[in-house]
């Protein structure tokens, strides 16, 4: 009932907010409304490519708007957090309902809206793409419709959980530090993407996809280049599940003690002794 | 009947091996306000985020009897006022109260109906929708105290409640704390204004160092104190006053005299032998006010430990 209350506010809040309206909204649609008006002129532009792309680089497209999409969310997530923070709005909140149920609020309010924002980009990204190439989103096959959420979604929770108690450790948005850092490890993956897709059954990559922060990333782009075997799917969502679990349990005590600290930014040190906490302050 | 609303019991509070809190016990009963007093760095906020179930303490225990429950903690049933005052300044007045009467388990339709009760009572109907950070210090104030309360809490913690409010406001929100406590919550007041303290409080309790320096009704406080504060204002000479009995110092200024009568002097016997060459045209003899027993007391503690 309060979770849901909570849920509510978060989401509602997001999708009022400029940030949101603009990155998430608007700039997709005026993007495509300007290639659908620019192409229309140019009779010879459209279809370009008569002949419909290869189903994997649909579904690498695809993999890396969700990818995007997640990170932005966990952005979102840690600048809503820091906000609450500085504007000491976190101490009430504090006095009616628990931090896990601040930050599972929180986390699920703003991935709803993360879905939103996707399916937005999809769609934009979809109907720009039409225009070029006659793409069809049958093109996918069931593991991606089955797998792809479920990377999205996981891969969300951990990237927001980490994102949550990144800014709850934070002193304002400026101000990274060492724990900022930690948030960028989903991301690792990104940088090698093209190895990935070149190499998708390479054994550092298969290992990399049973890793949870970077399996979202990895085994997005190995389902989407049709590398990963069944059970290979199977064992990498079993593990990111554990892993969402584990971190999401680690975030929220450093969620917790961080909130309502004003002082310094806590060492790697302190945080790994407030993770391991099992009574918080 | 058992009017307790609030247990406390030998909290025990570290940080970093610095000890916040340490041991101490109170009581709140429902239909009294306690205040809850000491000087900055008490350990009166970690106290009362442990009271409110914000902080775990390290030691001890709080428990909470309302509505015929005992338990750990009713958060539902709790109201705070922060020191530290934080609304979503980019939410309207009206949703975050909305809100945050929806936290303490409120529905939304009946958490609306008595946030607008409450925008009425303090004038600020024509502000419900517009944005929290729009609005004056002294506004906010308001809004703030509104979110500690429209959920009708039985335990109700304020902290520096008249912080930031002009006089006129002062007197509105006495006004309305009265009424609460009229109402059966217990109140927990804590302020730096020791005249608005005595003027609402039942009961004291003064923590320093994360002890308690003394607790009890302010006339328990006042009569171990044990002084008396004389004030006149007399024709003739003063000068022979100092030597009546009782008197420990004396203060002339003019046509007005002050002094202090020490422990176990008898007002009686110092009023009967003024002497007969004095005209005297006023005289009180009072308890010395709460502010000059807070800064007696933590100077002495002060001392002691020094």
């Amino acid at each position: 009932m309060r979770l849901r209350s909570v849920i509510r506010w978060e989401f509602l809040r997001t999708i009022r907010s400029k940030q949101f309206v603009i990155i998430s909204v608007l700039i997709p649609v005026i993007v495509a409304i300007a290639i659908f008006a620019a192409t229309s002129a140019d009779k010879d532009a459209q279809q370009s490519l008569r002949e419909p792309p290869p189903p994997s680089v649909v579904a690498l497209i695809l993999a890396m708007i969700l990818f995007m999409g997640a990170f932005l969310s966990g952005v979102m997530t840690l600048y809503s957090v820091v906000k609450e923070k500085q504007g000491r709005v976190v101490e009430l909140v504090l006095s009616s309902i628990s931090a896990q149920e601040m930050m599972a609020g929180k986390v699920i309010g703003l991935g709803i809206a993360g879905l939103i924002q996707v399916a937005v980009w999809v769609a934009a990204a979809y109907f720009v793409a039409s225009r070029f190439a006659p793409i069809s989103l049958a093109a996918l096959g069931p593991v991606h419709w089955i797998t792809y959420p479920l990377y999205f979604i996981l891969g969300f929770m951990l990237i927001a959980s980490i994102y949550a108690a990144t800014g709850a450790v934070m002193k304002d948005v400026q101000s990274g530090g060492a724990s900022g850092l930690v948030g960028l490890i989903p991301y690792v993956p990104i940088m090698f993407m093209a190895l990935i897709i070149e190499n998708p059954n390479h054994v550092l990559v298969r290992i990399a996809g049973f890793i949870p922060p970077f399996t979202p990333s990895v085994m997005l782009f190995r389902v989407g280049v049709g590398a990963a075997a069944t059970w290979e799917i199977a064992l990498s969502l079993v593990s990111l599940t554990v892993g969402v679990l584990l971190t999401m349990r680690f975030a929220a005590r450093i969620f917790e003690i961080g909130l309502l600290m004003y002082g310094k930014a806590p060492s790697v040190r302190e945080l790994w002794k407030w993770g391991r906490m099992r009574h918080t302050r | 009947m058992d009017r307790t609303a609030l247990r406390v019991q030998e909290i025990v509070k570290d940080f970093d091996g610095l000890r916040a809190v340490d041991g101490i016990s109170l009581e709140a009963s429902r239909g009294e306000i306690l205040g809850f007093l000491g000087p900055n760095g008490a350990g009166k906020t970690t106290s009362i985020r442990i009271i409110l179930g914000i902080f775990e303490p390290d030691e001890g225990e709080v428990s909470i009897r309302l509505g015929g429950l005992t338990g750990r903690l009713l958060k539902e049933r709790t109201g705070y006022l922060p020191e530290e005052r934080g609304l979503y300044s980019d939410a309207t007045v009206l949703d975050a109260l909305v809100y945050f009467a929806e936290l303490k388990g409120l529905r939304r339709a009946d958490a609306r109906q008595r946030v607008l009760r409450w925008l009425g009572r303090f004038d600020l109907v024509p502000w419900a929708h517009k944005k929290v950070e729009k609005l004056s210090k002294g506004m906010q104030q308001k809004v703030q105290f509104i979110a500690a309360v429209a959920h009708e809490p039985d335990l109700l913690v304020l902290d520096e409640p008249f912080s930031g409010l002009d006089p006129l406001h002062q007197d509105l929100l006495k006004d309305v704390i009265r009424e609460l406590r009229d109402a059966g919550a217990a109140i927990l007041l804590s302020a730096h204004q020791m005249n608005q303290v005595e003027e609402l409080c039942d009961r004291v309790f003064l923590i320093h160092r994360g002890r308690q320096v003394f607790y009890g009704t302010l006339d328990e406080i006042k009569s171990q104190n044990g002084e008396h504060v004389v004030r006149l204002r007399f024709e003739g000479s003063a000068e022979s006053l100092a030597a009546l009995p009782g008197v420990e110092s004396l203060a002339i200024r003019g046509d007005r005299a002050s002094l202090r009568l020490g422990r176990g002097a008898s007002p009686d016997a110092f009023v009967r032998s003024l002497p007969a060459a004095l005209t005297v045209r006023e005289l009180s003899v009072t308890r010395p006010p709460l502010h000059d027993i807070f800064v007696r007391a933590i100077e002495k503690e002060n001392h002691e430990a020094a």
